[in-house]
């Protein structure tokens, strides 16, 4: 049997929100993952150099306050520079300021590098089910 | 017994005048503020510009208003938001500030307020009160019949400029959910650094009021441990010369235990006040608060119904004041029309309802003021134990061994061994005590209910339904059996 796949979850940018992330790594941790909770107020950079030395097969991220586009706006080109393409990238959460159609927003965030992205509410039980282990599988990783 | 005290190391007076002047110093607006020139122009607004005496008068005639929250970057477009709030009723008014302000980013601001005058954008998420400075916030509290209060920053700034409210004591707000890494002992050094500016405003008769906190409870959870904090905040703020303040009390949905909480809070926040010898010290009111989750911005209907909630549950416990988000909150920053229209809400709530002056009598009040009572005793003992009769060493000591805990937080210091849960009939219960000295009979209680929930639901409540509960305020289904139409 494989080891289980790293996955670091955290809260993206200056956003003080937690509840979310704590329920991802705890879902995460109870279904067999090997879980590094980097909590909220998490920068770029942070993600990636916490990527670096656990070489993480995923990152989960999160954000609330509507403002990860600002956030998030040189994380992929850093991250292809760290040498991090082969990383899954999924985020969700409530993603732009105000009332909006995820469908408008997930391209958005497609082109800054994420594999999946999810509005607000998403059932994370179901998101490790049917995507991330399917993810995973399909890069050999699990 | 042992004697009861506060510890509050108080720095002598030319050390305070130091400081404060130092604070002030930190943006060119600071020397706007002439503290005795301060002290004469508070004493010149007119009552209904004194927070405590327009919440004392509310209380004295039967009414309330909302508490809103609003700010945004340009003196003149603020202006214009307060106006509104004002011409739908509100007499308490907030003056919320945006994040750079309160990451004290004062230079940053500087050029976003020019792009935000030159623009009329409001590219700041709320008003930047610091570089505003005391002659344009003055222009701002004279311009309308209300009171202020700053929110998030301000300081002296705000209390030079006619604001009538200020922060003091030990506040778990911060501490509890919006900081990572502070630890219990630096947030007692932050607030009893003896910067008791309160304290030297009430030495001159300027009484500036505050509204209690506590410890957040950020999703379904018991309130004992909320009101603890509220009473820690209020003893240590008396320490400190505050006069004047009351409870914003924080409600879960359940209406029985939302009332039973308002009913029990103030009375428990007198009496420790008594206890420690602050008997000058004035609670004027009581605001109840939305705090868990709100819908989601598309679901105005559900945003609607929920902030009419808080409005009756103010109304029917004959509260005068209600800390009330607007529609919008789930999409940002509020707009003048969105604010209208929820505040308009409330008022008629308030008018038909409150003025009834209806005595309620709802089954379950009783047992739920009696059990909060009963873990407030208990932790509030167990602190003190810990403190040898000081309530913040015990405090400090109770954070670091999780006697006071509280879920979800997002500071890494706290133990978070704790959780809630909703009972059969929407009340929120523990699911995990972790370390909280709470009496095993009331344990039982929780458990009992608990496991009335199991019955209904024909399943083991655990970690998965209380996930599940953090959405059932703002989904609008508290009783944890499915909705009809599943």
């Amino acid at each position: 049997m494989k080891k289980a796949p790293t996955i670091i979850t955290g809260t993206v940018g200056m956003d003080a929100h937690v509840i979310g992330t704590k329920i991802v790594s705890r879902t995460l941790k109870d279904a067999g993952f090997n879980v590094i909770a980097l909590g909220m107020q998490v920068s770029p950079e942070e993600f990636i150099s916490v990527a670096q030395e656990t070489n993480a097969d995923a990152i989960l991220m999160t954000s609330l306050y509507g403002m990860a586009e600002l956030d998030l706006k040189e994380f992929n080109e850093k991250r292809l520079e760290a040498g991090l393409g082969d990383m899954l990238l999924y985020i969700g959460g409530n993603l732009v300021i105000g009332r909006y159609d995820p469908k408008e927003v997930e391209p958005r965030f497609k082109q800054l590098g994420f594999d999946r992205v999810y509005p607000p509410e998403t059932d994370i039980v179901t998101v490790i089910e049917n995507d991330l282990r399917k993810d995973l599988k399909a890069k050999g990783k699990m | 017994m042992k004697k009861l005290r506060v510890r509050n190391k108080k720095i002598d007076d030319d050390l305070l005048m130091k400081k404060r002047r130092e604070e002030l110093d930190k943006w060119p607006t600071g020397k706007e503020v002439d503290f005795d020139e301060a002290v004469a122009y508070q004493k010149s607004l007119p009552d209904s510009k004194i927070w405590w005496k327009v919440m004392t008068k509310l209380r004295e005639e039967g009414r309330m208003s909302v508490f809103p929250r609003a700010g945004t970057p340009v003196l003149e477009k603020m202006i214009e938001l307060c106006q509104g709030l004002r011409d739908s009723g509100v007499v308490l008014i907030p003056v919320t500030t945006d994040s750079y302000t309160r990451l004290c980013q004062y230079e940053k601001v500087e050029d976003i307020l020019k792009e935000c005058e030159k623009t009329g954008k409001p590219l700041l998420n709320g008003y930047p009160i610091i570089n505003q400075g005391v002659k344009k916030t003055r222009k701002l509290v004279e311009s309308i019949d209300a009171a202020f209060s700053p929110r998030g920053a301000g300081g002296e700034i705000a209390i030079a400029s006619g604001m009538t409210t200020a922060e003091a004591g030990v506040g778990f707000l911060g501490f509890g959910s919006y900081v990572k890494n502070m630890t219990i002992q630096e947030l007692v050094e932050s607030s009893q650094n003896g910067m008791r500016v309160i304290g030297w405003y009430a030495d001159r008769g300027v009484i500036l009021c505050k509204d209690l906190h506590g410890w957040l409870p950020s999703a379904p959870f018991p309130l004992s441990i909320n009101i603890v904090c509220m009473i820690i905040e209020a003893v240590t703020a008396a320490e400190q010369g505050q006069k004047a303040l009351y409870p914003l009390v924080h409600c879960m949905g359940n209406m029985t235990q939302d009332l039973a909480w308002i009913k029990l809070a103030p009375r428990v926040i007198r009496e420790y006040l008594d206890k420690f010898g602050y008997q000058d010290t004035m609670i004027i009111g009581t605001c109840p608060a939305q705090t868990p989750l709100f819908p989601v911005a598309m679901d105005m209907g559900g945003a609607f119904a929920y902030l009419c909630y808080a409005s009756m549950v103010g109304a029917l416990s004959k509260s005068n004041a209600v800390d009330l988000r607007s529609i919008d909150e789930g999409a940002g920053v509020p707009t003048k029309d969105t604010n209208t229209v929820s505040y308009r809400a409330a008022k008629w709530i308030f008018d038909v309802v409150r003025e009834q002056q209806v005595e309620i009598d709802i089954k379950g009040i009783d047992t739920e003021e009696k059990v909060a009572e009963t873990e407030v005793r208990a932790i509030l003992d167990r602190i003190l134990d810990l403190g040898d009769g000081d309530i913040v060493d015990g405090t400090v000591k109770a954070v670091e061994s999780g006697v006071l805990d509280s879920p979800w937080s997002p500071n890494v210091n706290v133990k978070d061994q704790v959780l809630g849960v909703r009972d059969a009939r929407g009340a929120c219960r523990y699911l995990e005590f972790g370390n909280l000295p709470i009496p095993e009979e009331i344990k039982e209680f929780h458990r009992g209910k608990v496991a009335e929930r199991e019955k209904l639901e024909g399943k083991k409540v655990d970690y998965h339904s209380t996930v599940k509960d953090l959405w059932s305020l703002s989904k609008g289904k508290i009783v944890g059996i499915p909705p009809y139409n599943q």
